[in-house]
């Protein structure tokens, strides 16, 4: 009876898919773009150098940010400000002598190192350590699939669980968290040794990290509470059972039809993977990385699947109601009504339209979780989330000003 | 098929979420104009061809006021969107079968040209479109609005005005059955409460109207009677009496519901509701108005914004005094 009155009427919001089927591996990549924004290329890479899986391309200057590393074979064909682009080779046909012989797995769990030197490690390997966790008290590592649609938690709890225990493994020796706690959808048994499983209603938005701590510690934004995703802590085990960079990341390939799971490696052109899965598109549909609700979409086939992304989604043109030009809010208040931080979208996304910024404060945007729900029901079809997210990055961008000390001018003497 | 080098598609570039409910505008009018239906229904058999004429009047005058202002405005015309029609058909359901035609015309335009479009559009009003154009012809034509007055070739009695004028006990008997299909005399579609009652809980099945609203709407009727009939049966009448007369369901699910003009958080519903009906049951046995509806919706609309202030603190904030402060609790 609570569906009837409820707006979301959705099924696919119920984040447990029963999917059980292994992750598949992806296709060999013929062309890699990766990203390098806020990279500094390493030395000797430059354009034609041979890359081999593992080698290093790039570091990144923030300890919080994994490495570069090729995932494949090949040869760079292109560096520009924003992407590296390899083109691969067939490491059998090109001289012997070429690539260097394949690199000698690191044992991170056998070497005992830990705290701070495991994690700069950890980055020297590509993985990104900032969303590992903050130093805190409890740790919860987020079980759950994170949008609607992606559905690779299940398996990688389940079938794929070796990556996750020592991913967790890990993360014990990092010493962030005094305890680590792993949510699980509800009616999802999983044990691993040596944690505490915490049953969570599998609903969306209950995957949102902030509102994950809440149903699993009763309260809101808890001090001393933190969470990482799962996908993260894949990774993480990843590098650690095979010893080598991070070179791939899981992701659901997912249509209004079918989906799948694939371990595809990182930095693949979308265009190879839409093929691979054997989706045809035509004018008019839309391609994003991420999920369905906070994703981003992609304007062309041959970008790529950055490092962390969880998910590659096509929505067909037509499954959805089209977005008409601007058209204004009608105060219907559905998505005051779904909000789950129970802020104001309505108003949020008009003080961004008309460019009052400043006005977003008093509304308490800075409380918005990114769930995405207030454009998932907005019946005006207006871009809610975007004008939210808008205000955040413009009144950042404000208040890093308004940190500066203005300049002096110089007198002269 | 190679999709990675065929650069003739043009892919869609949008903004997140993706997916959507599927609800839009048009969809929600379509609903509620099939909630309406019965009630067109119910009162074609009842009135006939005059009904027809003043509900197609209605729907065209509204439509064609909202054309010449979103012309005037330079806007995009939006009438495929329902949402005049809707508001002409409302109009028409509380005019008598008899209202002459340039009656209905200038209710109608008065709805959209000073109702709606004065504020900008579908969902910038304040107060319900509908009743700001029936307000306005009601309180200037009272005699012609009057169905008592003006529909002579019938032998219904508008039970209101017997309750207004003889006391609870000339109205006790009238049965609720009677009152559900429409045998009596009010506006032509207002007086059509059991097919409303229908229309209106398909809406709310829908999740097109919040249930919060129309539901303690009718719940403070049903209590304001109550009350009042315990108090002093003989001058006042029951609650279902209330519930079933005038236009009390036509506002609870169709009129106090309108988004725009309600609160939006369920503790604010809840009591926009209530008060909505209170102040029918009171209107209606102190007022000078026969039918309290139409003005307790009109009320209830202004003060909506109050009751829109009631919101529960934001998400990891604890209840605070008001003023402090922390930017964070600033409602």
């Amino acid at each position: 009876m609570k569906q009837y009155f409820h707006i979301i009427n959705d099924p696919r919001f119920r984040l447990v898919y029963n999917e059980h089927r292994h992750f598949g591996m992806g296709p060999a990549p013929r062309k890699i773009r990766l990203n390098r924004e806020g990279f500094t290329i390493v030395p000797g890479v430059k354009k034609k150098t041979m890359v081999y899986p593992g080698m290093l391309l790039a570091e990144h200057p923030s300890l919080d940010k994994g490495d570069l590393h090729a995932p494949i074979y090949g040869t760079i064909t292109e560096i520009n400000a924003r992407s590296i682009f390899v083109e691969a080779v067939d490491p059998e046909k090109v001289e012997p002598g070429t690539f260097p012989a394949p690199l000698e797995p690191v044992d991170l769990i056998r070497e005992g190192k830990e705290g701070e030197d495991l994690v700069l490690a950890v980055k020297k390997m590509g993985v990104n350590t900032r969303s590992l966790g903050r130093r805190v008290k409890t740790l919860i590592v987020n079980g759950l699939n994170p949008e609607p649609g992606v559905r690779w938690a299940e398996p990688m709890l389940a079938e794929h669980a070796a990556e996750i225990r020592a991913g967790l493994e890990l993360q014990r020796r990092f010493r962030r968290a005094e305890e680590i706690m792993l949510a699980v959808p509800a009616g999802c048994d999983v044990r691993l040794a040596g944690i505490r499983t915490v049953q969570v209603d599998p609903m969306y938005p209950n995957s949102v990290n902030e509102l994950m701590i809440r149903e699993v510690t009763g309260e809101e934004n808890p001090p001393d509470v933190a969470a990482v995703g799962l996908h993260n802590v894949w990774s993480l085990g990843r590098v650690a059972l095979t010893g080598l960079p991070l070179m791939e990341t899981v992701i659901t390939i997912g249509t209004a039809r079918d989906w799948a799971n694939y371990i595809v490696k990182n930095g693949s052109i979308v265009g190879e993977l839409l093929e691979f899965a054997e989706i045809s598109l035509k004018s008019g549909d839309t391609i994003l990385r991420g999920g369905p609700l906070r994703g981003e979409s992609l304007d062309r086939l041959d970008r790529s699947i950055t490092k962390g992304a969880y998910g590659f989604f096509v929505v067909n043109a037509g499954e959805v109601p089209p977005i008409e030009g601007d058209s204004p809010c009608i105060n219907c208040g559905a998505c005051i009504q779904i909000c789950p931080t129970r802020i104001d979208p309505r108003m949020l996304s008009r003080y961004a339209e008309f460019g009052r910024y400043d006005m977003s404060r008093k509304e308490n945007f800075r409380l918005c979780v990114d769930c995405g729900l207030c454009g998932y029901v907005c019946i005006a079809r207006r871009p809610v989330l975007q004008y939210i997210r808008l205000a955040v990055k413009k009144l950042d961008e404000e208040e890093r000003l308004s940190r500066l000390t203005p300049i002096e001018p110089v007198a002269r003497a | 098929m190679s999709t990675s080098s065929n650069n003739d598609i043009l892919l869609a570039i949008s903004t997140p979420p993706f997916w959507h409910c599927g609800r839009t505008i048009r969809k929600n009018s379509l609903h509620t104009l099939i909630a309406l239906t019965p009630a067109v229904i119910m009162s074609l058999l009842q009135w006939g061809m005059p009904a027809a004429r003043v509900m197609a009047l209605a729907v065209l005058a509204a439509m064609a006021t909202e054309a010449v202002c979103q012309t005037l405005m330079k806007q995009k015309l939006s009438q495929d969107n329902g949402t005049a029609a809707i508001t002409g058909l409302l109009l028409a359901f509380l005019l008598p079968a008899s209202a002459p035609w340039w009656l209905v015309v200038i209710g109608a335009a008065c709805a959209m040209g000073i109702g709606r479009m004065a504020f900008g559009g579908y969902g910038a009003n304040q107060v319900n479109a509908t009743l700001v154009g029936w307000a306005m012809i009601f309180v200037s034509f009272p005699f012609l609005m009057d169905p008592t007055a003006s529909q002579l070739q019938t032998t219904l009695a508008d039970p209101l005005l017997k309750l207004k004028y003889f006391g609870a006990e000339a109205v006790a008997d009238i049965s609720v059955i009677d009152l559900l299909l429409g045998n009596q005399l009010g506006g032509l579609g207002s007086s059509q409460v059991g097919a409303l009652l229908l229309g209106g809980i398909y809406l709310v099945l829908r999740g097109v109207v919040r249930w919060e609203i129309a539901l303690s709407f009718l719940g403070g009727t049903f209590l304001a009677a109550t009350c009042l009939h315990f108090v002093d049966g003989s001058l006042y009448a029951g609650p279902f009496f209330h519930m079933g007369t005038g236009s009390t369901v036509l506002a609870a699910f169709f009129l106090a519901t309108e988004d725009s003009c309600s609160p939006h958080r369920r503790l604010p519903m809840l009591l926009y509701g209530l008060t909505g009906g209170i102040l029918v049951v009171l209107i209606r046995a102190f007022g000078s108005y026969t039918d309290g509806a139409p003005f307790a919706v009109m009320l209830i609309n202004l003060l909506a914004p109050m009751f829109a202030l009631i919101r529960s603190h934001p998400f990891g904030t604890g209840p605070r005094k008001a003023g402090s402060a922390d930017w964070r609790t600033r409602a």
